[in-house]
């Protein structure tokens, strides 16, 4: 099927008279479905056409940023984690960042390439979750267990490293990280980075059905999607070169040379190509901060010994950082005692799964509501926080 | 100076000639802008052609001993890679501020309606503030500072007279 027919068929359903009153139906799209999880698109429905669709969050609202107003640095760097299921290591990363401006921390130099190592190996297989589910909706499900199986070589890695399988548990910590490196993990690594070409391989192979259901669907103008607050993947499949990385370079992404992927079509296929184009940016990321990691200490004195009780300077600061889904921010706001006066916590799926997701999918069929939602790259635990 | 400060600083006294703020760099590519709150539309929508498209947040911090909410924009220019923020105060007992739906649309629509959910500031002219996370919730905006979690919870689903419960009266 090309892009044209399909555009054709398009005109043909909008052509058509409203269905006569009475006709419409609602559709709950998730919250309990194996794919979406905790969230759920309320649609209006007039026979194969979406009219309207609105989003349902809630269903996993913790109040991280109340939460953290009644703990010190080094208890929020632990639930910092649970920001994102998918990514807690990127979390973990803004999250410590944040307080080290504020305390005006200097990180020591071996810890920022782990920190950065360790960002780029969660975005990796975070990404790779991405196309495991984007691969089942579109119909298929052997690129879901693919993607699950590979992803495991990059949690057995973390396991080894943080001792947390999926939550490291504040591994990137205020200061630094928590830990070195243990011996032998430097080869690992390599190793598992093989593993992940390997695994891109496959995932460039050619795919008609997925073609099929992602080409020409949701398209997304750069301009709509700079007005809905897209960023990220989402922001450069519709054509727009940015990356925080690159704009305004944070540990040591300023020394690393990498490209920023962007496509222009804006379509569903076009932000799903955006994802293994920046795993292999990734890869080349470790492999050069692996190259260069430097001896020394991982952590700041002042954080050596964790204590429970720090004080941090009074002030405010705003720490982006480009996680996996696009931009992730920290607004932390200090009173000059332990615990933060006030964290807001800007996640990237808070804006494309409210009003991204809903400008998307007005008008669109029914049957591309799945691809549509996937290509989004979604995860309600940090829209909901 | 650094080199790299000069636009920032180019920015900041532009504002500076226009509007009646309070501004200082906070370090590289962060400028702090504190502004009253009549004045705000006007300065966000000249803000935004000077290319501050990208809306990146709006949070709320509760000053409660001061008695007002202090509302925080956080705005992106992809032009200039600076990130703005600007700060601008509302009565704690009348939290009442114009709305920015008019200048950026769809992404203020819905931090303005999870603020309102959250701390009560109420967005004159954003027609949709309907609940948005905590369905069914009938308490007070839970992230207000004087709100006591602990105490809600208790009083709330524990009862003191259940031989189990009671412990959470101590």
């Amino acid at each position: 099927m090309t892009r044209k027919t399909r555009g054709k068929r398009f005109t043909m359903i909008d052509e058509m008279e409203p269905a006569p009153k009475g006709t419409e139906y609602d559709f709950y799209f998730g919250p309990a479905h194996p794919g979406p999880g905790n969230f759920g698109v309320k649609l209006k429905i007039d026979g194969e056409r979406v009219v309207s669709a609105r989003a349902d969050p809630g269903y996993l609202h913790r109040g991280f940023e109340k939460l953290m107003e009644y703990r010190t640095p080094i208890q929020n760097a632990v639930l910092s984690d649970r920001l994102c299921v998918l990514e807690p290591l990127n979390w973990n990363l803004v999250h410590a960042e944040a307080v080290d401006e504020l305390m005006s921390i200097d990180v020591p130099e071996r810890a920022k390439y782990i920190r950065v190592i360790m960002a780029e190996l969660s975005r990796i297989q975070s990404h790779i979750i991405w196309y495991g589910v984007f691969s089942k909706a579109t119909g298929f499900d052997t690129g879901f267990k693919m993607a699950f199986g590979y992803r495991d070589y990059i949690l057995d890695l973390f396991e080894l490293i943080t001792g947390g399988r999926v939550y490291p548990a504040g591994y990137i910590c205020p200061g630094g990280v928590r830990r070195d490196f243990p011996n032998g993990a430097r080869d690992k690594i390599l190793k598992v980075l093989d593993k992940m070409d390997e695994m891109i391989k496959l995932e460039e192979l050619e795919n008609p059905a997925l073609d099929a259901r992602a080409k020409g669907v949701g398209i997304l103008k750069v301009k709509d999607a700079v007005r809905l607050g897209a960023t990220g993947p989402v922001l450069r499949g519709s054509g727009m070169k940015t990356d925080v990385r690159k704009d305004e370079p944070y540990e040591i992404y300023d020394r690393l040379d990498f490209e920023v992927p962007v496509r222009k079509e804006g379509d569903a296929y076009a932000r799903y190509m955006i994802g293994i184009e920046e795993m292999k940016q990734s890869i080349k990321i470790v492999k050069q901060a692996l190259e260069e990691l430097p001896e020394g200490e991982v952590i700041a004195s002042k954080f050596k010994k964790p204590k429970v009780s720090v004080k941090m300077p009074e002030g405010d600061v705003y720490v982006r950082n480009e996680v996996a889904r696009g931009e992730g921010a920290v607004y932390m706001v200090s009173d000059g005692n332990g615990e933060p006066y006030r964290t807001k916590i800007r996640g990237p799926d808070f804006l494309h799964m409210i009003p991204v997701l809903e400008y998307l999918l007005k008008g669109t069929q029914i049957a591309d509501v799945p691809a549509i939602y996937w290509s989004l790259n979604i995860c309600p635990a940090d829209m909901d926080r | 100076m650094n080199p790299k400060e000069e636009r920032e600083v180019e920015i900041l006294e532009d504002i500076g000639s226009k509007f009646d703020v309070e501004g200082k760099i906070q370090r590289e590519r962060r400028i702090w802008i504190s502004i009253d709150n009549k004045e705000l539309i006007k300065l966000c929508g000249w803000l935004k052609n000077q290319g501050f498209e990208h809306l990146s947040a709006i949070s709320v911090t509760d000053w409660v001993k001061e008695g007002r909410f202090e509302v925080t924009y956080h705005l992106w220019s992809y032009k200039d890679k600076i990130l703005l923020t600007l700060k601008t105060k509302v009565d704690r007992e009348k939290p009442v501020i114009k709305s920015v739906i008019s200048i950026w649309e769809e992404s203020a629509q819905i931090h303005e309606r999870e603020l309102h959910e959250l701390f009560g500031v109420k967005f004159k002219g954003n027609l949709d503030l309907s609940s948005l996370f905590l369905e069914d919730w009938h308490g007070p905006p839970p992230f207000r500072k004087d709100f006591d979690w602990r105490e809600y919870v208790r009083d709330e689903f524990y009862d003191k007279e259940n031989e189990r419960e009671k412990v959470y009266y101590d």
